[in-house]
């Protein structure tokens, strides 16, 4: 046996007979690899990976994203009207102009979260265009006086938007305001905050007709895809309304690292006193997005059914992930709910309470980062991991 | 009775320095100038040198390696270009040895940068270029051998090749040893937790939430790494084996979001095929390409004798015995590995856990008293934070990064502690490390951090 395989591989004719049979499968192994690959990489991924995650993506996009922008821009244009028709001498008009106010400032809160695709296009960066708080009341009202300024540049962002508004149409009492507003230059700065504003809506609006597809088809999880940026912007807007809207304010937070003092001034519709509604708007918001509540009220396809899908368990409290997140987003309304008056006021007088409040809104963050993230797998590494 | 070990030791010794053909080495020189090459431009492309090296406020060290910087984006661009460059010199044989050792050594900088970016597969590729830098790869089929004739060979030692071999096999042995452990084998942790994500995987998706396909799969993976170096080496299952191997990988290539890994290790693995098989590409390469088949010299330098023979016979069962020995150094520390991380890396751990962590950082002014919860934005990139948040060495680094930046603002001695909640495999979340500790008290050093809590 042995004799023969050596007298086989001595023959070199043979040999390389063998070889060539080897390379040959070899190359056919490699083709039918190949074909595998094909496979796995044509065909189902791009259905399957629609099918997943696209009902979640069209109901954000067609029950979410569209109507809540559109609510805005008719907010904004609403305001804009109330403005044109404003009379200093009528105080009901004053009124009206504030109420309006108010329902935009509201109805921004359930789009500041779409921060990714054309919102986050460095012409409209919504977030920091409208909502830049606080206000730099000084600046607005150098920008007044002098009668000249350019709103895009970045030097304004704390100048401008709906804060600016806010501190325009609200920081003095009503008979004070009338005889403010009825300086001309006044009226001219709110409608050109509010151009300003129109003018970055409307192209992210527009924007949205041709991304809704590309949305609702991105498949997969890296960074690029909507999975990852829904859920990173749903993180951070979270933890944006748990910083800044009331961390900040509180006296909780620090500023590179440095404890900051509490400064009630930091709050969002400080002047308005709409701390607390603005907060809670945010929150039902995100709430909405987790649970798949359109702007229609109809409860469609959320992260909540996907958790539920995956049968995910959390491991922060006992139980379902799904119910955990649900209840959490009811516990920390409820907490906010419970308060009379604005921050402001709750901080200076109710401090422990509001420090229950912090606690109940730091309990939904490991919710998120260690189990939704796992769950959805959404990838918040850049980069490949370990491979295997 | 005496002699017995020696003389194994000089067999070992004899089969060390025995010929060879170059062919494997060659074809291996080739296929990871080329892989690299493409590696780089890949990391480029995605834009990996902005978010990596550029954009980051700071940076996590490596133990000893402080010291290592990045050097901005011209100088960060430049260094990614001269990867580029010395990798395709590689793939040619030009210049070999200097562009070898430039493309260690720039390599392995870029990856001491910032250790949240560590891979074991950019260690694995470090350690592979390190031995590129010695072995004579471009003697044949190169640029070199055409400029200079004369240092032309078609026959190396066994120990060139066999090297090669050492290296590619350990990360699969032990990446096998490292998944003998219960959660891996008994509860098909965290097997179970990834093909949970994939049940949407067209016909095979459904299997993905059954428990016993989970197992199956951490199983065949273990075993598959444990075994499938030693039947690469068997010439008779060396197809079957190979052919596994590839499966292996483009499955795991598209479950999981490992990058360049697995098309690395298919290729790489062709080092195991025989003499004749590389020669069959070199000609195939060389009647592509028009090139004549150079004389190889009658004088083989490569074949050293007396002293330096020595030295290099020491050196490599010194490293052989460094690599085999390093991965267990986990042992000198009490505690769960996956949990505290002591002598985790550097040890072919490749995708055994799934761990997360929340981690909220709290300054107190100790004069003030005022205490405030820290923006880990304003410090880290969403990347860092969620490779600090799991790692208690990292843990305390960054509680080092916050007490330098507060102190630069003029509150001296701050007191910093962290709340971290980690979940592994699916557990409890739970404390990670003692809460109340004063981070920016303790210094990192390689003995056990007594601070970081049970698991």
């Amino acid at each position: 046996m042995l004799l023969i395989t050596k007298n086989i591989l001595n023959d070199s004719h043979l040999r390389k007979r063998v070889t060539f049979l080897t390379m040959k499968r070899f190359t056919l192994s490699l083709i039918v690899v190949c074909c595998l690959m094909g496979f796995a990489s044509c065909d189902p991924y791009e259905e399957q990976d629609n099918v997943e995650y696209s009902d979640f993506f069209e109901n954000v996009a067609d029950h979410m994203v569209v109507p809540r922008y559109a609510q805005f821009q008719s907010d904004l244009s609403g305001l804009e009207e109330s403005l044109n028709t404003f009379d200093a001498s009528n105080v009901s008009t004053l009124i009206s102009l504030q109420e309006q106010f108010k329902a935009a400032y509201l109805s921004w809160q359930f789009i500041s979260v779409f921060e990714f695709g054309p919102a986050a296009e460095y012409s409209a960066l919504l977030r920091t265009n409208c909502n830049t708080f606080p206000t730099n009341s000084f600046r607005v009202e150098e920008n007044i006086e002098v009668g000249e300024y350019n709103l895009s540049f970045p030097s304004n962002y704390e100048a401008k938007g709906l804060p600016a508004l806010d501190y325009l149409l609200f920081h003095s009492s009503q008979s004070d305001l009338l005889i403010e507003l009825s300086d001309v230059s006044r009226i001219i700065y709110m409608q050109d905050c509010l151009a300003d504003m129109l003018g970055r809506v409307n192209e992210v609006v527009s924007a949205w007709d041709s991304y809704r597809s590309t949305f609702i088809g991105s498949e997969g999880n890296d960074q690029n895809s909507s999975l990852s940026l829904l859920f990173n912007q749903f993180l951070y807007d979270y933890e944006k309304l748990k910083r800044d809207k009331f961390a900040l304010p509180s006296g909780f937070a620090t500023q590179f690292g440095i404890p900051l003092d509490t400064d009630t001034d930091l709050v969002e519709g400080r002047y308005s006193k709409m701390s607390f509604l603005l907060m809670e708007a945010n929150l039902i918001a995100l709430e909405n997005i987790f649970l798949g509540i359109g702007e229609n009220g109809v409860d469609g396809v959320g992260i909540f059914e996907k958790l539920k899908e995956y049968n995910a368990q959390s491991t922060v409290v006992d139980g379902d992930l799904a119910i955990a997140v649900q209840e959490q987003f009811i516990i920390c309304k409820e907490a906010i709910n419970q308060f009379s008056n604005d921050l402001p006021f709750e901080i200076t007088n109710n401090i422990s309470e509001v420090q229950e409040v912090s606690n109940e809104l730091q309990k939904m963050v490991p919710m998120i980062k260690n189990d939704m993230r796992s769950y959805l797998s959404v990838t918040v590494t850049l980069t490949d991991s370990d491979g295997d | 009775m005496v002699t017995k070990p020696k003389s194994y030791s000089s067999q070992l010794s004899q089969w060390f320095y025995a010929e060879t053909s170059i062919a494997p080495l060659v074809i291996f020189r080739i296929i990871f100038g080329l892989m690299m090459m493409a590696s780089a431009v890949r990391f480029w492309a995605k834009g990996w040198i902005d978010t990596l090296f550029i954009q980051p406020a700071n940076f996590f060290h490596y133990y000893g390696f402080e010291w290592v910087k990045p050097m901005g984006e011209m100088g960060m661009y430049t260094v990614f270009v001269l990867l580029i460059i010395s990798s395709l010199f590689i793939a040619l044989g030009l210049y070999y040895r200097w562009a070898t050792i430039i493309y260690f050594m720039l390599f392995t900088y870029v990856e001491l940068i910032d250790i949240t970016n560590y891979l074991n597969h950019y260690y694995f590729i470090s350690l592979v270029a390190l031995l590129m830098c010695f072995l004579p790869a471009h003697r044949s089929l190169s640029v070199d051998v055409w400029r200079r004739p004369s240092i032309s060979v078609d026959k190396v030692p066994n120990w060139t090749i066999a090297s090669v071999k050492f290296q590619v096999g350990l990360v699969y042995f032990f990446a096998g040893i490292a998944k003998l452990n219960y959660d891996w084998l008994f509860d098909a942790m965290p097997m179970s937790i990834w093909l949970q994500a994939k049940t949407h995987w067209p016909i095979i998706g459904a299997l993905f939430s059954e428990k016993w396909i989970a197992y199956s799969f951490s199983w065949m993976a273990c075993v598959f790494d444990l075994t499938v170096v030693f039947f690469l080496l068997s010439k008779r299952c060396r197809p079957l084996a190979y052919f596994v191997l590839v499966v292996f990988h483009v499955v795991t290539g598209f479950m999981f979001p490992i990058g360049m890994f697995p098309w690395i290790m298919i290729l790489a693995t062709l080092i195991f095929f025989s003499a004749d098989f590389h020669q069959k590409i070199i000609v195939f390469i060389q009647s592509r390409l028009k090139l004549k088949e150079r004389e190889a010299i009658e004088y083989n330098s490569l074949f050293l004798h007396g002293f330096k023979k020595k030295v290099l016979t020491g050196f490599l069962l010194t490293y052989m015995f460094f690599q085999m020995v390093f991965p267990f150094r986990y042992l000198l520390y009490p505690g769960n590995l996956f949990w505290t991380e002591q002598g985790y890396r550097f040890s072919w751990r490749v995708m055994l856990m799934e761990k997360a962590g929340t981690a909220f950082f709290y300054v107190t002014d100790p004069k003030t008293g005022k205490r405030g919860e820290v923006d880990n934005s304003q410090f880290l990139t969403a990347t860092q934070e969620k490779m600090m948040a799991t790692q208690p060495d990292l843990i305390l680094q960054y509680a080092h990064i916050i007490k330098q930046e507060v102190e630069s603002r003029g509150l001296e001695d701050p007191i910093i502690n962290a709340e971290v909640y980690v979940t592994l495999n699916g557990s409890r979340s739970k404390l990670f490390i003692d809460p109340k500790i004063n981070l920016a008290e303790l210094e990192d050093s390689l003995k056990h951090k007594d601070w970081i809590l049970d698991f």
